[in-house]
Order: C-alpha cells, then sequence, then structure tokens
C-alpha cells in the first residue's frame, strides 16, 4: 500500500489534489511529501489504529437492508481534501446569499405570495408541492427564519466551478461526521496540521447552540433546549445523540414532550413537568403531530404545532421549511435571489429541465440516456434515473413515470463530479465526490469551512450518499501552507 | 433535570450490565461446584433454571436440560432475554440512547465489552474456556462501574444507574444463594458435612465474598453462617441488607419518594424479621421467594412513580374548571 502521487491515474475529471499533469497542486504539495514520507509501515499501524478507534467509539451509521438493520462503522478515507480558503469565501458568500433568499421565499409563500403575483414563481409548481404545508399559512417565525439549518450539496464540474446540486432544508445530516472525520484526522496526522493553517470546524455545536437559543420564547434566561429524535432505528441516531451531547441539550422523543392547555410544550422529567423553549427537531413534518398532521404518528407530539404557531416554543426546522426543498423549486432558486436581494446569485445551480413545461419533457424524453432524472422530493439517492448507467428498460420505466406525473420529475446533464485521491486497496485512486457545507440562520449566519465530504467509494460510481455505501474525507479550508 | 424515559433506560441498563455480570458469576460457581462433587451427587441442572426463573421458557426451546444446553441457554441464546449476551447487547442499546448523561468513555467501554462477548461467546464453550470468558466479561463490566463511579457526578442519573445496580445485585445475590437447592448430595455419607462447606464456599466464591468472609467471619462455611452474611451483613457490597440500604438511600432523595419508600421498607423489614439458623434448616427457597416479590413490588413503585408519568399533569386548572361549571 505505497501512498505515492507518482502512479496516479488522472481522469478528465477535475482532481482536487492532484493537477492536470500529475502534479500535486500547490497547496496539495505538503501533504503529498509528508504523507508519501510516512512509510508504508508507518502509514498502515496509523491507519488500523483509526479504524479501531472508529470501532470502539462507536461512529456507526444505521444501514436499512432486508436482513434487518445493520450498524456499520462511517467509513473514513485518510487523505483530506483541500479547498483554498480565498475560493471557500466566495463559496460562503453564495451560500449565506441562498439560505437568506430561500428563508424570504419560504416567508412570502406561507403569507402574501407576491413571487407568484409578480409572476417570477409559477402557482402551479405550489399547488403541487409535497412538502406545502396548508397549516403553516399565516405564520411567520422569529426573525422570518424556517430553515434554520441547511445543508446544501454542491459539487465540482470538470470546469472547476462549484455548481448547487440541492438544498436540503429539512432535517439535514450528516454535521456529525464533519467534526468526527477532523478528531480522527488530528489522531491520524497531527504533524500535517503544523504544516497547514486549517480553518477550525469545532465552533459548529456552539454556533447551532447560539442558532437555537435566539428562538427561546422567553429571552434573558438560560433557554431548555431539547433535540427531538424519531430514536434509536433512525439511520442518523449517531448524529442526534451527539449534537445533543455537545450542545448540553437534552435528548427527547415525541413521548417525552407534551403540550399542556396552556399551550407551551413541557419535558416528562422524574420532577414532574419541565418546561420546554427550543426544539431542535429531527423528525419530518408528518410525523411532527398527529393533531396537525399524520394521525397516525407515535413520533411526535400531540400540540407542538398550536405551540409553535402560538411562539411558546421555538421549531428549527419550522415546519413546511421543506417547501423550498424540491428539486422543482430548486430550479428556481436563482430567479429567488435577483427577486428578493437584488443581486445575482454568487454559486450557479446545475442547468436543469423541468418535465412541466413540454418543451423540456420532450428533450428529456429524447436524452434519457445522457440526464440524470430525479424526483421532486425524494432524498438520499432513491428514486433517481442515472442516464448513462442505465439500462433500456429503466428507461422505459422512467418514461412512463415522468409522462404520468410530469411536476413531480426534473433533469440535469450528468456531471462530471470532481475526484480526489482515496487510498484503495491498490494505492492511490480517484474517487468522485462532493460537498455537503452547513449554514445557519436565525439572527445571524454562519457557514461552516468546507463541509462533509462525502466520496463514492466504487470505482467510477457517482452516488456518494452514505445510504447507498458512499465513504466520506475530512475536508480541509487551508489558507495557506507553512 | 432528568427526563423519566431516560431515568427508566439508566436503571435497565445498570439491572441488565449487573446481570450478565451476576449470571456469570453463577455460572462460574456451579462449574467450580461440579468439579468439587462426589461421584455418586448430582447437580440439578433443571433446578438451576428454577432457581433462575427461566425453566418454563428453556423447556420451550430443548427437550432435555443437561448440562450444555442450560449452559448455551444461559450464556449465549438470544431467545432467552436474560442471556448474558442478550443483556450485554441491551444495556449497550440503551447506552447509546442516553451518551449525553454519562462520561464520554462509558460508551466506549460498554461497546468493548459487548464486541469481546460477540466474539467469545458464540460456539461451543468448553468449561475452562467458559469459565475464562465469563472472568472476562465480569472484569470489563467492573471496570466500567469503577469508571462510573470514579469519574461521574453523583446526580440524578448516577442515582439512578445506582438503583439499578442494587434491585438487581440483591435479586441475583438471592438467587445465587438459592443454588443450594439445586444440589443434591448423596444422603448417609460420612463425607456429606464436607461436601455441604465446599458448597457454601463455592456459593461466597461466586460473590467474590470468600476471602472477606473468611477476614471476618470464619474458616470454615457454615450453612447458618453464610446465610447470615449474605442477608444481614452491612460490610460486604453484595448482600441483601446492604443492597436495600442503597435503594433506601438513593430513594429518599430522589423527589417526592413516600410511594416507593412504603415498599422499601416492607422489603427491609422482612429482611429484619429473617432468622438465618431457622433458614438454614427448612424454608430458605421459600423466604427468598418472598424476597424476590418484595423487589419486584419496589421496582413496579418505581415505574409507577418516576417512570411512566400520568399523559396530563395540569400546570393551571383552568380547563378542568371551565368544564365543571357547564
Amino acid at each position: 500500500m505505497k501512498i505515492a502521487c507518482d502512479n496516479y491515474q488522472v481522469s478528465d475529471a477535475f482532481d482536487e489534489l492532484i493537477g492536470p499533469d500529475g502534479h500535486p497542486r500547490p497547496l496539495a504539495r505538503g501533504l503529498c511529501e509528508y504523507i508519501s514520507g510516512l512509510g508504508e509501515q508507518e502509514l498502515a499501524g496509523r491507519i488500523a489504529a483509526v479504524n479501531a478507534a472508529i470501532m470502539t467509539s462507536g461512529i456507526t451509521f444505521t444501514v436499512y437492508t432486508e436482513a434487518g438493520n445493520i450498524d456499520r462503522a462511517w467509513p473514513f478515507d485518510v487523505v483530506p481534501r483541500i479547498i483554498d480558503a480565498r475560493e471557500w469565501e466566495r463559496v460562503e458568500r453564495g451560500l449565506k446569499q441562498r439560505l437568506r433568499a430561500l428563508n424570504l421565499f419560504i416567508s412570502d409563500i406561507y403569507n402574501e405570495q407576491k413571487i407568484i403575483k409578480d409572476g417570477v414563481f409559477p402557482l402551479e409548481v405550489l399547488k403541487d408541492s409535497k412538502n406545502f404545508r396548508a397549516q403553516c399559512v399565516g405564520t411567520m417565525p422569529r426573525f422570518g427564519v424556517w430553515a434554520h439549518i441547511c445543508g446544501t450539496d454542491l459539487v465540482r464540474h470538470s470546469d472547476g466551478e462549484f455548481y448547487v446540486l440541492e438544498d436540503n432544508l429539512r432535517v439535514p445530516s450528516g454535521v456529525s461526521y464533519m467534526l468526527e472525520n477532523r478528531q480522527l484526522m488530528k489522531r491520524l496526522f497531527p504533524e500535517a496540521f503544523g504544516r497547514y493553517r486549517i480553518k477550525p470546524v469545532d465552533n459548529y455545536t456552539a454556533q447551532l447552540y447560539d442558532t437555537l437559543a435566539a428562538l427561546t420564547p422567553r429571552p434573558g434566561q438560560r433557554p431548555v433546549i431539547a433535540v427531538l429524535t424519531p430514536g434509536i432505528f433512525n439511520s442518523a441516531y449517531f448524529e442526534h445523540s451527539y449534537l445533543a451531547q455537545q450542545m448540553g441539550a437534552e435528548l427527547v422523543e415525541g413521548a417525552d414532550l407534551v403540550v399542556q392547555e396552556d399551550d407551551c410544550v413541557y419535558m416528562k422529567t422524574i420532577d414532574g413537568l419541565q418546561r420546554v423553549d427550543v426544539i431542535y427537531r429531527r423528525i419530518d413534518d408528518d410525523f411532527l403531530d398527529p393533531e396537525a398532521f399524520r394521525p397516525d404518528s407515535c413520533l411526535g407530539v400531540p400540540g407542538l404545532m398550536r405551540a409553535w404557531k402560538k411562539s411558546t416554543v421555538g421549531l428549527a426546522n419550522a415546519p413546511g421549511a421543506g417547501v423550498a426543498d424540491d428539486k422543482v423549486v430548486y430550479t428556481f432558486v436563482p430567479k429567488m435571489i435577483k427577486y428578493y436581494l437584488g443581486e445575482e446569485a454568487i454559486l450557479p445551480n446545475v442547468p436543469s429541465y423541468l418535465c412541466m413545461y413540454p418543451k423540456d419533457r420532450e428533450y428529456v424524453l429524447a436524452n434519457l440516456d445522457k440526464l440524470v432524472v430525479k424526483p421532486a422530493n425524494e432524498s438520499g439517492g432513491y428514486g433517481m434515473l442515472i442516464g448513462p448507467q442505465s439500462t433500456a428498460e429503466e428507461r422505459a420505466r422512467f418514461a412512463e413515470l415522468i409522462k404520468s406525473d410530469p411536476r413531480n420529475y426534473m433533469a440535469q446533464p450528468t456531471l462530471s463530479l470532481s475526484t480526489a485521491p482515496t487510498l484503495c486497496e491498490e494505492g492511490l485512486e480517484p474517487r468522485h465526490l462532493d460537498l455537503r457545507p452547513f449554514v445557519l440562520q436565525s439572527d445571524k449566519l454562519y457557514a461552516t469551512a468546507g463541509g462533509l465530504t462525502r466520496v463514492a467509494l466504487r470505482k467510477g460510481s457517482l452516488v456518494v450518499n452514505s445510504s447507498q455505501g458512499g465513504g466520506s474525507k475530512d475536508t480541509w479550508v487551508v489558507e495557506s501552507a507553512q | 433535570m432528568m427526563l423519566s424515559r431516560v431515568a427508566e433506560k439508566l436503571y435497565w441498563m445498570t439491572r441488565f450490565m449487573e446481570r450478565a455480570e451476576d449470571t456469570s458469576r453463577l455460572i462460574n460457581a456451579v462449574t467450580l461446584m461440579t468439579l468439587d462433587m462426589p461421584g455418586d451427587a448430582t447437580f440439578g441442572w433443571d433446578s438451576l433454571l428454577k432457581v433462575a426463573g427461566l425453566d418454563e421458557l428453556f423447556f420451550e426451546h430443548y427437550p432435555e436440560a443437561n448440562e450444555s444446553a442450560v449452559m448455551r441457554f444461559l450464556i449465549q441464546d438470544e431467545r432467552n432475554p436474560s442471556s448474558i449476551m442478550t443483556c450485554i447487547a441491551h444495556a449497550r442499546e440503551n447506552t447509546r440512547t442516553f451518551r449525553e448523561v454519562l462520561p464520554w468513555e462509558s460508551w466506549e467501554w460498554v461497546n468493548e465489552l459487548y464486541l469481546f462477548a460477540k466474539k467469545a461467546l458464540p460456539g461451543e464453550l468448553d468449561r475452562r474456556q467458559r469459565y475464562e470468558v465469563l472472568q472476562g466479561i465480569i472484569r470489563r463490566r467492573q471496570s466500567i462501574v469503577g469508571l462510573l463511579s470514579g469519574t461521574m457526578s453523583s446526580d440524578d442519573a448516577y442515582q439512578f444507574l445506582r438503583l439499578g445496580r442494587n434491585i438487581e445485585r440483591a435479586d441475583m445475590t438471592s438467587r445465587i444463594l438459592d443454588v443450594s437447592h439445586a444440589v443434591i448430595l448423596p444422603t448417609d455419607t460420612p463425607a456429606g458435612e464436607q461436601y455441604n462447606d465446599l458448597l457454601w464456599m463455592n456459593i461466597l466464591k461466586a460473590l467474590s465474598a470468600y476471602q472477606m468472609y473468611r477476614r471476618h467471619i470464619s474458616v470454615h462455611a457454615s450453612s447458618t453462617q453464610v446465610i447470615g452474611l449474605l442477608l444481614h451483613d452491612l460490610r460486604f457490597p453484595r448482600t441483601i441488607n446492604h443492597c436495600l440500604t442503597e435503594i433506601a438511600d438513593v430513594v429518599q432523595a430522589l423527589p417526592q419518594p413516600e410511594s416507593v419508600m412504603v415498599s422499601v421498607r416492607t422489603s427491609q423489614d422482612m429482611l429484619a424479621s429473617a432468622n438465618s439458623e431457622a433458614l438454614a434448616k427448612a424454608g430458605l427457597h421459600e423466604f427468598i421467594d418472598q424476597l424476590q416479590i418484595g423487589l419486584t413490588r419496589i421496582d413496579t413503585a418505581l415505574r409507577e412513580r418516576y417512570f411512566r408519568l400520568p399523559e396530563i399533569q395540569r400546570p393551571s386548572p383552568s380547563a378542568e374548571g371551565a368544564s365543571d361549571s357547564e
């Protein structure tokens, strides 16, 4: 297992660390020298120690399979991805701009709907939106913010530019792995941290705490904050528990909470009922409150919507925020930015075709073998067609799906996701990756330095989702090499 | 601030852990005991199941209670909710749900115990391996107890851990004491008395109590004295009296403990009136039954008072008042 960049196969895709000439990019030089200087044995020993640490510290991700749920150790690649801090500065501005516009959009949609009246956003898209919540109409949460925590997926195309693939505004996960990856990296390559000035990520939980605390209905006293989880069987349970622990918040399940006649939310404790000020909920809208949404939900809290609408409790993310987390709505974000902020979008969208428009649909149906087709409201990489890798049979099935429900599908050209050297059995090989930074908004805006880099571990694969076998890397936003 | 659900999980997490440890102790004691027994003595493996309260469930799955079947059932069978493996797996799952209230390493240590058990327990264990593996489990579990008592504030979470540990320990000590019931010694042998001593010595060893017994009580293990020690002695941490005193201590400090204290006092009174000399002659098994019923009563009282809050506790009585006046 030799780590050397000499015989690394550069492909057509943009590589994050190695230039087209096969030599490390300027910022990656120090890292490549350092790793290859370690020697095979030393490196293998360190990797074994880190893998053992991952096992015992139980950094796991639950994967649902037919044979039951498997707790898999988090697949972690030891070669970090490096991003230049000057480049990141622009991306960060773009992410914050996007979230500001998205929150203005959600507020508008549940209130005046000016953007529809002004003909910028089509009413028919809203009409069939699966994540529009009629229960939220007429509500205005504190600071006009609905999506307090946003995980935006970025990919870098072969032109070297970052494109926004989608915004996750419901219950985006992965941030705990970003934090754990950095901890693992510090154990693995402590010396490398002396060679680079790397922007820290550890302050995320403190920022998240501040974002949530700003939502308290009882300012002036230390707010009682709870993380609401569906429970241990959820794939992101590790993260829920991790964030609660890091913020000193209570980790609660629906059955731990009760809404009283005073429309306040209480936790059941051994001392009786204790009032809760802010809930970071990690369960979907549908299950949040059986009084308002699915009556059969036993994960949620009856009356929670009532409490939220009376502003006796802060909810993050707010119910209904998912209306902007729709792959069709996504295509309108650059227009929203222009409409609400009067600015040009800093980060480009991936060009998209909306099947609801006849001309676009015709093009999509004729080019299914070249496009990626996505349903409007799935997550985790489910229900997609990746044209170039599909069979004729799959394409025929998707053609039918699109024709029967055009509003629900959009298509994008297959981007060549960038690659980075990843440690595989034979040594370093390029693997495709994406990036999920996390952006926070309540009274302030904050974006993580970098984010979670997800890697498609199979050769040639473009699917990076952890639920589909992806792995991850530490992401370094580097100010300079020393 | 302690969530009711978390309090209950903490309580059950230590109960499971303690049960895994004490079942390991019980099995090691029995293994040593059978090695010492004369050729014509028999060990009632089915009685061991009765002692553990698992005989009915066992016979649903196995035709005959021989040594290997009983051991498999008690140690690794996942169909037995009290098998060592099941208990450790439950304890680990529970620990995952409240990592935020425990010292950070606790999860790693519990997980390490689980990984050890998962690796060591499957497959046929011969007597020698069995002993080694179970010692390994006891040692790891003891290091977790040490970690918690050495690094955790005596907050509510700690009190519920202490509570679960002592209830389960009292229960398991009583069951280990009851093992005497499972050994059928040949009658009218001159050596009978000597084997009787061996039997009680092994019971002490199962509880790691033999050395303390020798230091403080006697070199010979007699039934009256062993029963007396395990029921009444306050100095040794695995005696019923010690466990009940710990339970009373914890409960008294919890919010509004009155209903639970009533059941704790009932058990303490019953214990105080027990005469070890009389019990050594007859009635030990029945007395132990009564003790276990008392512990179940405490468990029920805890559940009603702290774990299952009634859905509605109204801070403002206005709504009720309104409906009354209509």
